[in-house]
């Protein structure tokens, strides 16, 4: 290798990096506080020691309107043109999408009857953009912020764990539930390298209510069971002479026994047959009611995620539910309509929506033109819809053209399309996360950016015009 | 430094530390020894003298109970049966520790836990869905039957990283080793993603590097200037000589017909592209790729030394055999197995290797310091796994045939110091694999589990799933097992994990009193015993693989002595199975 041709090549090549004044500034964190009984589960061979890691940020002013987030994973990837973006097609959208103009926008108002009459409660970003058209990259891109594929990626804590992490400090002794609670979202993204506290609680819930929660003996055996355990076993459970990562297993233990035998806590996973009816009566609203209830019972949920997969629609979009998913656009969608609209009904009701953003996309969007199979195949332009936790109602932000193929105006600050970062940014500044946090506790020790900062510390934004 | 000079250094290391060892062991750790161990294992031969030297008492040598579940839960996951226990216990043979890890490597155990291992460091995963590549089934099936094979053959891991790295096939399903080069695949971007993709495995997996993978986005000033020595003086366009490696390679599938592919394997060669890795890219996953002047194109450059392709090779077969010659390659590979029987790494994380402070003999400039926690012992035993033609099974033999290896995890709580963990002075627990844990209790509970796979197998044994991500019961999957894509194995503890322990239905339908004959379960037998110190022992042996203490058999006894006795013996083994030392290896 010749070293002129190396300098000319790196020349060519360079590499984003901040200006000397805009290097981060360093503030010192407490990092891994533990909360209550000590939620520290760190058995990664070494011995736990108290961590506390470095973070940096550039001070930025955040919006910190919201106390809560349920973030809604519409996997598959939705239709913008038949939803949140809807264009009539003449020829293509069927009679029954019965689109209506309302506020000043088009509705379809046979597809999303109930949100269509509640457009002045709920914000719409329509210049939203994704990076790729794989489904499980995009997916897995939407829920880290970050490229999956990229350096880090395979390594990136789910949005919900970095949330998990930031409020750990705020637990309180009568937080029982986990601070991250992901519901039907078994594939979802876990922790990444955080430790596994801050990992999503996984559930789907169904009528039985939380699993392993109760002893098939019963309660007065398991509590005779537990009594006995600890009396054979807190030899080696307390002070233990095997080491810190046997005492952290205890503490699980005094965890999981909070989620068992308590009333509030099966409250909050089982759900009445009337609230499933009014939420839709699907596994997607039932997890909305299970949401609710989690954040309206104060016992430490801040963040959960929900996914209602299905929207991958290639053939028969609008077909009697003859998808190969058996969905069709209006199953899903009437499904997605019921059981939001009920959601954000029900928070209003009990004082929540101010403070719980609510915040739903998919992977990509679908194209414009509809396809020989009577569907849509995979397209970048897509929407992001928000509502509750400060965000003002009735906003539209950006613009695509006639058919929803590009933008024509991005619609906000940044003058250029919406991307996932600035959603994932967008949900930090709501909750009083500064988006250019960066933590040097990653394994490379490289610094794990809380939003990408690749192309410039603050390159990805929270899209403030939601909010103002 | 030249092979002959770091022979003789090596050899001067070697005279010194037998020095120091000969007066480490007129103060030998403390505990009976009935161990066999030939004393001249060269672990112990490092670590003593450095334990002494830093003043630190190990702990005690392991008894005979905690070293015969902790060797079968090490190399065959799955704790021991109580005949097997009593027989080791009852044994006056002086080699017997040596004689019982000779037995263990032949038994199928062994293989179904080593395959699962490097499955996991080989990512045999049927679909990847954070890059949008897929094997199925049949693909991941051959790449466990590969790993299998060379797990039984003890085939020279050199020679196996030259297949991974090199193989060319028409068919995954049949060659298993051509399904590694596809599991770093990238989509969603241009070839020379792909081609970073595998650099970066190729990296991590066989040199315990994984900052190439940041090199390959840009260079290492600025991003690993405080993590790595050498990174930090490393550029990008260094990195992608590795890349260029792989700029001539081919993977594809047959196309989708109807839908459906047919068939479904994939195929690799080296006859796909002429052209050296270009830098024409704009787009995809990786920062653009430009040319500057007349240099478009990157020529293949191994990293650690300019090496290029080799005559008569193909350019993958070329990095192959840079990769094997290279020491760190050996290094890597010991510092990985290391890593998983002491918890932690000379080097840890074992993939963060940082080339420039390796050298005992040629350290780094202040205020950088050598990087592994014991420098001589990691170089001796890399010299002693090349020498013994990079033998898998010689490597874990040596290590579990160690002292060292062999130490107790009991350690005073007031006086251990966390400091010490480097100098690996007391064994650190491990929290079993959720399969381990599935298989012992099984095992000890005599009440067979049924799993059923996705290729249509089933199996008794969670230890034989084909892949983690498969392992979606609420027990299994509480363990996180990961997914060999994004998602690691994990060793992390969890709220899941003890709300399955106390009431998974896996777990409380061993607590059924059933069978006969041979397969009459523990409960059912413990029931039958009617002495109750009897009845006690049986559980503790079983599932404890120790007999009770004084303490516990009075706790016990008390328990057992109030209520209907079927029903206080079916919670005594509850109480077991939730035993912090069930739930470790320690």
């Amino acid at each position: 290798m010749n070293k002129d041709t190396i300098k000319k090549v790196l020349a060519s090549n360079p590499v984003a990096r901040p200006a000397y004044f805009r290097r981060p500034h360093w503030t010192r964190r407490g990092f891994f506080r533990l909360a209550g009984a000590g939620l520290t589960a760190s058995f990664l061979g070494k011995e736990a020691k108290a961590q506390s890691g470095t973070c940096t940020s550039q001070g930025m002013t955040t919006l910190n309107t919201a106390k809560n987030v349920i973030f809604i994973l519409m996997a598959g990837a939705p239709s913008h043109v038949d939803t949140f973006d809807f264009k009539n097609m003449p020829g293509v959208t069927p009679a029954a999408a019965a689109p209506e103009t309302i506020n000043g926008g088009l509705w379809p108002t046979g597809i999303m009857p109930n949100l269509s009459a509640m457009t002045g409660q709920f914000s719409v970003i329509r210049s939203l953009q994704a990076h790729a058209l794989v489904h499980s990259l995009g997916q897995t891109w939407v829920q880290i912020g970050r490229n999956p594929a990229a350096a880090l990626g395979n390594i990136a804590p789910n949005i919900g764990s970095i949330v998990a992490m930031q409020m750990a400090a705020e637990r309180q002794p009568s937080h029982v539930l986990p601070t991250f609670l992901a519901l039907n979202s078994d594939g979802g993204v876990s922790s990444g390298y955080l430790d596994a506290t801050y990992a999503p609680f996984k559930v789907d819930p169904s009528t039985a209510g939380l699993p392993n929660a109760s002893n098939s003996l019963g309660q007065t055996r398991w509590q005779e069971m537990y009594k006995q355990m600890h009396a054979e076993d807190d030899v080696l459970r307390v002070n233990s002479p095997m080491g810190q990562n046997v005492m952290n297993m205890d503490n699980l233990y005094s965890l999981g026994t909070n989620l068992m035998y308590n009333p509030q806590v099966q409250s909050v996973f089982t759900y009445s047959s009337a609230d499933s009816t009014r939420y839709g009566s699907t596994s997607f609203g039932n997890a909305l009611v299970v949401a609710k209830q989690a954040l309206a019972s104060s016992m430490g949920t801040r963040f959960v995620q929900v996914t209602i997969g299905g929207w991958d629609m290639h053939i028969d979009i609008y077909g009697a539910a003859q998808n190969k998913n058996g969905n069709n656009i209006f199953t899903l969608g009437k499904a997605f309509d019921a059981g939001v609209s009920a959601l954000m009904g029900d928070l209003q009701a009990a004082g929540l929506l101010d403070s719980t953003m609510i915040v739903a996309c998919g992977e990509f969007g679908r194209t414009p033109n509809f396809t020989a199979a009577l569907g849509r195949d995979h397209w970048p332009n897509q929407f992001a819809f928000f509502a509750g936790g400060g965000v003002q109602g009735g906003r539209i932000i950006g613009a695509t053209d006639a058919t929803g193929a590009t933008i024509v105006d991005p619609g906000w600050s940044q003058k250029r399309a919406v991307y996932p970062e600035d959603i994932e940014a967008t949900i930090y500044s709501a909750l009083g996360i500064d988006w250019t946090t960066i933590c040097y506790n990653d394994p490379f020790h490289r610094g794990f950016e809380f939003v990408p900062q690749s192309l410039g510390p603050d390159y990805y934004n929270p899209v403030n015009e939601l909010f103002k | 430094m030249n092979q002959a000079l770091h022979a003789v250094r090596l050899a001067e290391m070697t005279a010194q530390v037998s020095a120091m060892r000969a007066a480490a062991m007129a103060s030998p750790p403390g505990g009976s020894r009935t161990s066999g161990t030939s004393s001249a294992n060269l672990i112990d031969s490092y670590l003593f003298p450095a334990m002494k030297a830093a003043g630190v008492t190990p702990a005690r040598m392991t008894n005979d109970y905690e070293f015969v579940r902790r060797i079968y839960l090490d190399m065959t996951g799955r704790i021991p049966t109580a005949d097997q226990v009593n027989t080791f216990a009852a044994s006056t043979n002086p080699t017997k520790r040596a004689d019982l890890i000779e037995t263990l490597f032949s038994t199928s155990q062994w293989l179904d836990k080593w395959t699962m291992f490097y499955g996991d460091q080989f990512k045999s995963a049927s679909t990847f869905p954070s890059t949008g590549t897929t094997l199925y089934s049949g693909g991941r099936d051959g790449f466990n039957a590969y790993i299998r094979n060379f797990l039984a053959n003890d085939t020279p891991y050199n020679q196996v990283a030259e297949a991974l790295i090199a193989s060319q096939g028409t068919n995954n399903y049949t060659q298993g080793e051509l399904n590694w080069i596809i599991t770093s695949r990238v989509t969603g971007g241009p070839n020379q993603d792909i081609w970073d993709g595998e650099a970066a495995a190729v990296a991590e997996t066989f040199l315990g590097i994984s900052h190439i993978n940041c090199l390959l986005c840009h260079d290492g000033r600025g991003h690993l200037t405080n993590i790595s020595l050498w990174a930090s003086n490393f550029t990008r366009y260094q990195a992608w000589g590795m890349s260029s490696f792989f700029s001539h390679v081919a993977l594809a599938a047959p196309p989708v017909t109807s839908g459906v592919r047919t068939p479904t394997f994939w195929y690799a060669n080296d006859n796909g592209y002429k052209v050296d890795y270009p830098l024409n890219t704009t787009t995809g996953n990786r920062p653009p790729r430009q040319p500057a002047g007349k240099t478009n194109t990157i020529p293949p450059s191994y990293p650690f030394d300019g090496s290029g392709a080799i005559p008569g090779l193909n350019y993958r077969q070329s990095l192959a055999a840079h990769v094997v010659a290279d020491r760190q390659f050996a290094r890597a590979a010991v510092n990985y197995l290391w890593a998983y029987f002491f918890g932690i790494g000379i080097v840890d994380p074992p993939d963060q290797f940082d080339p420039a402070r390796l050298d005992p003999m040629n350290p780094p400039p202040a205020p950088w310091t050598l990087q592994p926690s014991n420098p001589q012992l990691l170089e001796a035993l890399t010299s002693d796994f090349i020498a013994n033609k990079y033998s898998i099974k010689h490597l874990m033999r040596t290590i579990v045939n160690s002292q060292a290896y062999q130490l107790s995890s009991e350690y005073d709580p007031n006086t251990w110091n966390v400091a010490w963990q480097p100098l690996f002075a007391r064994k650190l627990v491990r929290r079993l694999w959720g399969e381990e844990i599935a298989d012992s209790i099984s095992l000890s509970a005599n009440v067979p589990n049924k799993f059923t796979f996705d290729n249509g197998t089933t199996s008794a044994w969670a230890m034989q799933y084909p892949e983690p991500a498969k392992e979606t019961s609420t027990l299994l999957a509480s363990f996180l097992p990961g997914n060999r894509d994004d998602q690691p194995r994990k060793q992390d503890g969890s709220i899941q994990q003890t709300l399955a322990l106390m009431n998974d239905g896996n777990v409380m339908n061993k607590l059924v009193s059933t069978g006969t004959g041979s397969a009459q379960s523990l409960l059912s037998l413990a029931n039958a015993t009617t002495s109750t110190p009897g009845a006690i022992n049986l559980l503790w042996i079983n599932i404890l693989s120790r007999y009770p203490t004084p303490a516990e058999i009075v706790s016990a006894t008390s328990f057992l002595s109030s209520g209907t006795r079927s029903q206080k013996m079916q919670e005594l083994m509850w109480t077991l199975y939730n035993k912090v030392d069930f739930i470790f290896n320690y």
